[in-house]
Parts: structure tokens; C-alpha cells; sequence
């Protein structure tokens, strides 16, 4: 088990407030293996789908919604696209039901790059879900960007071969998406945007809740998973580890480098742009500068050297300025 | 004590794990009284990699960690490490893909290699996702029978992973005759520097480890397998390593201290020749 190993602290973070902690090992051990544990040859085991997401780690997976910008981020270094049918912004502005890419144009994505290719089904969606899995798309993001499909289930990810992502905003959440199967967890941040302010929050909201959980003892965690509303076994571990026990990258309003590599610093494992490239002046330059800045987070002379020049960034909308109703994150139970 | 720093390639991709693996390892060897004073850093910049006597590139994103090092400059000083200076190179998944001669089934207009294995890697394989896997694997070179070496099988992690699919003919120059081939990418030339690394460019490639009957979901036309009736998922040549599966997803660190102890024997060599 993790504990046994030293502590890679995560040489990284060295000017961290806050340190990410290793990722516990995933070769079927701990809980959050979900009794996949096998010998002989074994597909889709927890570990194969969450070994998916440390591959990803350090880089940065951008929405795309046809196959010229998935090429586009491909060439400027993307681990991976996202495919949905609009991206955030224009599903605020244009209003209406978001769903489910067109699976023709999900198709179209996977021939034309040959990296990672994710892509969106609604918030309880079981056969969204299904069909982005017989298109062979490699990840699966349960996401509150689209128009929620349930108003209580979301879908139960075990059932599926393909992995699957899922938002949170606190630890809780966050928990309740792994115990139900997913293997890769985004904070939600507040998409469409370009605020950064509340993908800032929901980090923070999940690292304070772990640190509260760290102090804890036994008896306090039963407690505490109660409040939370969360599996106890999960929430023992990741207090155990410090961090979450599957890969995390922040999501939600990161339009500019200055904003990946806030997210890195503040302990995430990679970040997902959204309409942050697409919607600013000159999306190559933006999407190459903002790869290089979450590889160099924490060097401030090549920050500065691969923000300057890009153009006009994302207008954006201020997030204080915003209803709770207005906000995608408060979707998702 | 010599120090010997083993640097881990951290561009993008699963450098952290390794770097704990490493660590494990260390303390493993340094309980069977190893001498040596190992220490492991990330590496980022070109001045990080001159300062590593040894380097590991991570599982990762191929096209992504060679778009990140061609914009930070960090292609020729790889390539430089690897081919010229003859340090000890170990990838992983990605890193395998990277130090291939020759890959196929790149991103269109191909990506960027740093090279040194004269193979041929077919870079995803196995498939999508949904055809990765967890294998136990048999790795003959573990069985060493030196102390802690052991018969059990290794659990090998396949993510989208790739295979070699042909070993090429030594070459001192670039890999011509797969430049010939439809969307086949080479690495640029390895031309010796000295004695010491024209010495290396003579090393056959060795077969380290192979996986026997999987059924390939893309039978592709070109797919030719050769010395072997397995998939090909362990490969070394001279100073250079590549395994098609991830190590570094698991808490065995049997695969580390073999290659460390490798390592330590090139990092002594290597220096008996730059005195």
C-alpha cells in the first residue's frame, strides 16, 4: 500500500502553499480499486482506467468541436480533446438544452488526432454514455456543462469498460463520483466564463476539506463521511494520502497561462480549457502558451515569456456578477 | 560514495510515480549495502539533464512531451544524452515511442524522436482504451540470481500502449530505408562523437521481453513481427532501455533496482571514459 512508500512530496510544488501528495500506486490494491484486483490478462480494470488519467498528468486536455480545432490542439500539445457539441461560452450565451455531441462529428475527432479523445454525456445519462463508449472514445466526462438528464441518479460508471470523469466542487462530491466509478475527477470551476475564481475555490474547498479529514481519527471520519455524504473507505484513504486518490485537474474559467499554472501551483494534476482558447484572438498561440506553461508552473521567467504577445484573451464574464442559478457547477448532486 | 543522480524526464506525463518508485528502489538497494548515494530529481531544462547521470522518460503523451521539449529546447540536448554521451536511458510507454529509431501510426505530419533504439515502434497498438490492459508478464532478465530477485511474474500495465514491431539493421546514420515507408517518422542521425560512443553504435538490440498471444484489435498491412512469436514489449540496446508497459502504475520496484544496478555499472564506465 501507498503508506509503505516514501513520500515523493512532489519535488514540484517546492514554492507550494500547498503540496500535492502522491498518488496512491494503482495495481488493483486499496479501496478505490473497486475489487478489480486480477491476475492473468484483464481489461478494464480500475487500474487501467485511472492509469489513463497519470498518463495525462502535467498537461492539458482543451474542448474541442470538430476535428480543425482538435488538430489544433494536438499540434499545440494537448494530452488529450474533449469533444462537445458547443463550448461553455456559447452554451451560456445561446441558451436552449445542451447535449451529447453529434456522435458523426465525435468520429470525425477521433480519426483526425491520435491522442486521447474524450467526450461529454449529460448528468445522468446511462445511454449518452453508451453510445460515446461504442464510438471507442477513451474517456467519458459526466459533466454539469450540459443540460442535466436525471435530477437525482448520475450514472453508475462502473458498468462501463471505458473510464469515465466527473466535477466536483468539495470532497464529498468528489467521493461520491469515485464510489460511483469514476477514475479521474476535475474541479468544476465555473465553465463558459473565463473567471478563474471558482475553479480557484473549488480546489481550495477540496484541499481544506482533506486537510480537516487528515487531523481526524476514527471515529471523527464516520462522523465526518456523514456530513460530507461520502463513503467512509474512500474518505479514510484519501485522508491517508493527503489528496485525492485519482488524478485531479482543475477546470472552469483557466483562460489565460498565468491561470494553468495558478492551478498547478495550487496542487492540480493538469487543466481543462475550455472556451478559454477557442474564444480568445489567436487560439494557436494561446493553446501552445498555455501547454508550455503547465509543464513550467513554477518558473516565473518562462511564464512570463510564453504570456506575452497572445492577443486578446477571452472576454469573460465575472462570476460575482453571476445568479446561482446562472452557474453550471450547482449542477450535480 | 559517488553520488549517481537519476533524473526523470518531467515535461508531461507520469514522472512523479517513477520518481517514488525510484525512491523505493534506492532504500532497496541501500539495505543490500550498495555504496553508492542515489538521488532523483525532475527534470525540466537543459541544465537539469546535463546534472543526471542517468534518465528515465516517463508514460506520458508522445506527441505532447516531444512538442513540449521542442519548444523548450530540450530535443538536441536529449538526443546529445542518449546517442553522443551514452547515459544510461530508460522509457517508459511515451518514453519507449521516444527513443525509437522509427515509430508509425504518429499524429498527422509525424512527430519529433529523440531515438537511439534502432526499432521500429507502433505507437498505439494495442488500440484505444477500451483495449488497455493488465497483464502478468514473465521478464527473464529479473532473473538474475542475485538476492532479492524473485521467478514471480511482473503486472504488467499496457495504457494505449505501444509495441516494437521490427528490429532495424544498425546504422550509423539516420534510418533510410524507413523513411521509405508510408507514415513512418525516423530520428535524425546519431553520428558518433568519439571512441566511446561509436563503440556503443555496434550493440545489437536485445529482445528483453516478450508478450505471447494477444490477437491485435488493428491488424495493420505493414505489421511485420520478426525473432519473436510474441508481441515485443521489453527492448535494450547499448546504454538505452524501453519497455511498452508501465512500471511506474504499480508498487513493484523490481524492474527499477535491476535497471539501477545497470546503471551503475554504465555510470562508472561512462566516467572512467570522460576522465
Amino acid at each position: 500500500m501507498a503508506t509503505e512508500l516514501p513520500i515523493n512530496g512532489s519535488n514540484g510544488h517546492s514554492n507550494g502553499s500547498i503540496s500535492a501528495a502522491s498518488l496512491p500506486p494503482v495495481n488493483g490494491h486499496g479501496p478505490a480499486a473497486n475489487g478489480t484486483t486480477a491476475t492473468g490478462n484483464s481489461g478494464n480494470t480500475f487500474a487501467v482506467k485511472a492509469g489513463l488519467a497519470r498518463m495525462l498528468k502535467g498537461g492539458v486536455i482543451m474542448d474541442v468541436i470538430n476535428a480543425e480545432q482538435a488538430r489544433i490542439a494536438e499540434e499545440a500539445g494537448a494530452v488529450a480533446v474533449m469533444a462537445l457539441e458547443r463550448v461553455p461560452a456559447d452554451i451560456r450565451a445561446q441558451g436552449g438544452v445542451a447535449r451529447m455531441s453529434d456522435p458523426a462529428l465525435i468520429r470525425e475527432i477521433c480519426e483526425a488526432v491520435t491522442i486521447p479523445v474524450m467526450a461529454k454525456a449529460r448528468i445522468g445519462h446511462f445511454v449518452e454514455c453508451q453510445i460515446i463508449q461504442a464510438l471507442g472514445v477513451d474517456y467519458i466526462d459526466e459533466s454539469e456543462v450540459l443540460t442535466p438528464a436525471d435530477h437525482a441518479h448520475h450514472v453508475d460508471k462502473h458498468a462501463f469498460n471505458t473510464p469515465f470523469v466527473c466535477g466536483c466542487r468539495n470532497l464529498g462530491e468528489a467521493l461520491r463520483r469515485i464510489s460511483e466509478g469514476a477514475a479521474m475527477i476535475r474541479t468544476k470551476g465555473e465553465a463558459g466564463t473565463g473567471d478563474v475564481v471558482e475553479a480557484v475555490r473549488h480546489v481550495r474547498t477540496v484541499q481544506a476539506d482533506i486537510a480537516r479529514a487528515k487531523g481526524m481519527s476514527e471515529q471523527e471520519l464516520y462522523c465526518y463521511a456523514k456530513e460530507l455524504q461520502c463513503d467512509v473507505n474512500l474518505l479514510r484513504e484519501t485522508a491517508k494520502l493527503g489528496r485525492l486518490p485519482v488524478v485531479n485537474f482543475a477546470a472552469g474559467g483557466v483562460a489565460t497561462p498565468a491561470d494553468a499554472a495558478l492551478m498547478m501551483q495550487l496542487g492540480c494534476d493538469g487543466v481543462f480549457v475550455g472556451s478559454g482558447i477557442f474564444k480568445s484572438g489567436d487560439p494557436k498561440a494561446r493553446a501552445k502558451a498555455i501547454v508550455q506553461a503547465t509543464t513550467h508552473y513554477n518558473d516565473p521567467v518562462v511564464l512570463a515569456k510564453v504570456s506575452s504577445g497572445l492577443g486578446v484573451a477571452m472576454v469573460g464574464i465575472n462570476c460575482d456578477h453571476m445568479g446561482e442559478k446562472e452557474k453550471l457547477s450547482t449542477r450535480g448532486w | 560514495m559517488a553520488q549517481i543522480n537519476v533524473g526523470v524526464l518531467a515535461l508531461q506525463g507520469a514522472f512523479s510515480e517513477h520518481i517514488m518508485l525510484l525512491r523505493h528502489a534506492f532504500a532497496m538497494l541501500q539495505a543490500e549495502r550498495d555504496d553508492s548515494s542515489w538521488i532523483a530529481t525532475e527534470v525540466r531544462t537543459p541544465e537539469q539533464l546535463n546534472a543526471c547521470d542517468a534518465l528515465i522518460i516517463p508514460g506520458g503523451e508522445s506527441t505532447a512531451i516531444a512538442l513540449v521539449a521542442s519548444r523548450c529546447e530540450m530535443l538536441e540536448p536529449l538526443r546529445s544524452f542518449v546517442k553522443i554521451e551514452r547515459r544510461p536511458t530508460w522509457g517508459t510507454c511515451a518514453g519507449l515511442i521516444l527513443l525509437a529509431e522509427a515509430a508509425n501510426r504518429t499524429k498527422k505530419g509525424g512527430q519529433d524522436l529523440i531515438g537511439g533504439i534502432d526499432v521500429r515502434v507502433n505507437r498505439n497498438y494495442y488500440g484505444r482504451q477500451v483495449e488497455s490492459f493488465e497483464a502478468d508478464i514473465d521478464l527473464p532478465f529479473l532473473k538474475t540470481g542475485q538476492p532479492g530477485s524473485e521467478t514471480r511474474p511482473f503486472r504488467g500495465v499496457f495504457i494505449r500502449a505501444p509495441v516494437v514491431e521490427k528490429i532495424l539493421p544498425q546504422v550509423s546514420g539516420i534510418q533510410t530505408a524507413e523513411q521509405e515507408h508510408p507514415e513512418t517518422i525516423v530520428a535524425p542521425s546519431k553520428a558518433p562523437r568519439d571512441s566511446f560512443s561509436a563503440s556503443k553504435l555496434s550493440a545489437p538490440v536485445e529482445v528483453m521481453a516478450t508478450l505471447p498471444g494477444r490477437t491485435n484489435v488493428n491488424d495493420l498491412p505493414q505489421r511485420v513481427k520478426e525473432e519473436s512469436d510474441g508481441d515485443i514489449i521489453a527492448v535494450r540496446q547499448a546504454n538505452v532501455f524501453g519497455t511498452s508497459f508501465h512500471p511506474e502504475l504499480t508498487v513493484d520496484p523490481r524492474i527499477h533496482i535491476w535497471w539501477l544496478r545497470e546503471v551503475k555499472d554504465a555510470v562508472a564506465e561512462n566516467r572512467s571514459h570522460r576522465i
